[in-house]
């Protein structure tokens, strides 16, 4: 499975690439907006079916309740920690590094956001930093996966309600549905107010 | 954004009641499926990202620091969301 998905990912990252370098503005909104949403849409009214039929999972999710929702926030500060971590490492602004990695993977959030606050080089930093997010929960989760059941979550941070979702479930199995959805949720709504509360700590 | 993220969440609540409904019924063969639409949605994943020239432009500029950033960022939440995982006994 993985093989493919990498494949397809290279193929169209080229196809974008030149589609929107030979100028066809029209396909390029086309197929990064529709298709993106309308896949999406269809794999999540999928992923939801299976996982109702499924009477072990549907128990599962029931038994833990309330306490998947402990997972985005253990991300949300191992997020932040490591960002700190990476900044005393590379020796650069504790605070921006910070509030890079606060994007929790949601690169066109962080990219702007971070940009408007701190200055367009940090801007592209968060911006490559949370892309390679995403791109390291799908290329490697084979990986992540031998980490627990709940590290592709983990590593997926905001993505995993949307883009790394499917792939998630799909080696965490039905029953990740629900906690890798509510965290990726949770996460995509804390991210914009923790970029701006790290930001006003400069 | 907030209308993108309501539309997934009843996509999902829709699809979960759709198969509590149905789930006495054999299950039909939804793999070639789910894997048919993965691709698409990938692909325009690939898509989105080869014609992004902002994103593009940036990588060489700022990979090696945005490397260091992510891995320790993934790091962290793996061990946080373990020991978390055992304190609240998720199994």
């Amino acid at each position: 499975m993985i093989k493919y998905v990498l494949l397809t990912l290279g193929v169209g990252a080229l196809a974008g690439y030149l589609s929107n370098n030979l100028g066809n503005k029209p396909i390029v909104s086309f197929i990064s907006d529709y298709a993106f949403n309308i896949s999406l849409l269809v794999l999540l009214f999928v992923m939801g079916a299976s996982f109702g039929v499924d009477k072990e999972s549907v128990a599962k999710i029931r038994r833990a309740g309330f306490r998947i929702l402990i997972v985005p926030f253990a991300v949300a500060l191992g997020s932040i920690l490591g960002g700190l971590v990476g900044g005393l490492i590379l020796g650069i602004d504790l605070v921006a590094s910070a509030a890079v990695s606060a994007g929790y993977g949601w690169y066109t959030l962080a990219g702007p956001l971070i940009g408007q606050l701190f200055g367009t080089e940090w801007g592209a930093l968060g911006f490559v930093a949370n892309f390679l997010r995403e791109l390291l929960t799908i290329t490697a989760i084979s990986f992540w996966v031998k980490l627990g059941k709940y590290a592709p979550i983990a590593c997926g941070g905001a993505t995993s309600m949307d883009t790394t979702l499917p792939i998630i479930v799909r080696y965490s199995g039905s029953e990740a549905l629900i906690t890798a959805f509510s965290s990726g949720f949770t996460l995509s709504m804390v991210a914009p107010f923790s970029i701006i509360a790290i930001a006003s700590l400069k | 954004m907030l209308l993108y993220m309501l539309g997934l969440t009843a996509a999902l609540v829709v699809g979960i009641l759709v198969g509590l409904i149905l789930r006495n019924r054999k299950r039909a063969g939804l793999d070639k499926v789910t894997f048919a639409v993965i691709i698409v949605l990938i692909f325009s994943l690939g898509f989105s990202i080869g014609s992004n020239n902002e994103l593009l432009n940036a990588l060489p500029r700022v990979g090696v620091s945005a490397i260091v950033i992510t891995l320790l960022a993934i790091g962290f939440s793996v061990l946080f969301v373990r020991a978390a995982g055992k304190v609240v006994k998720l199994t």
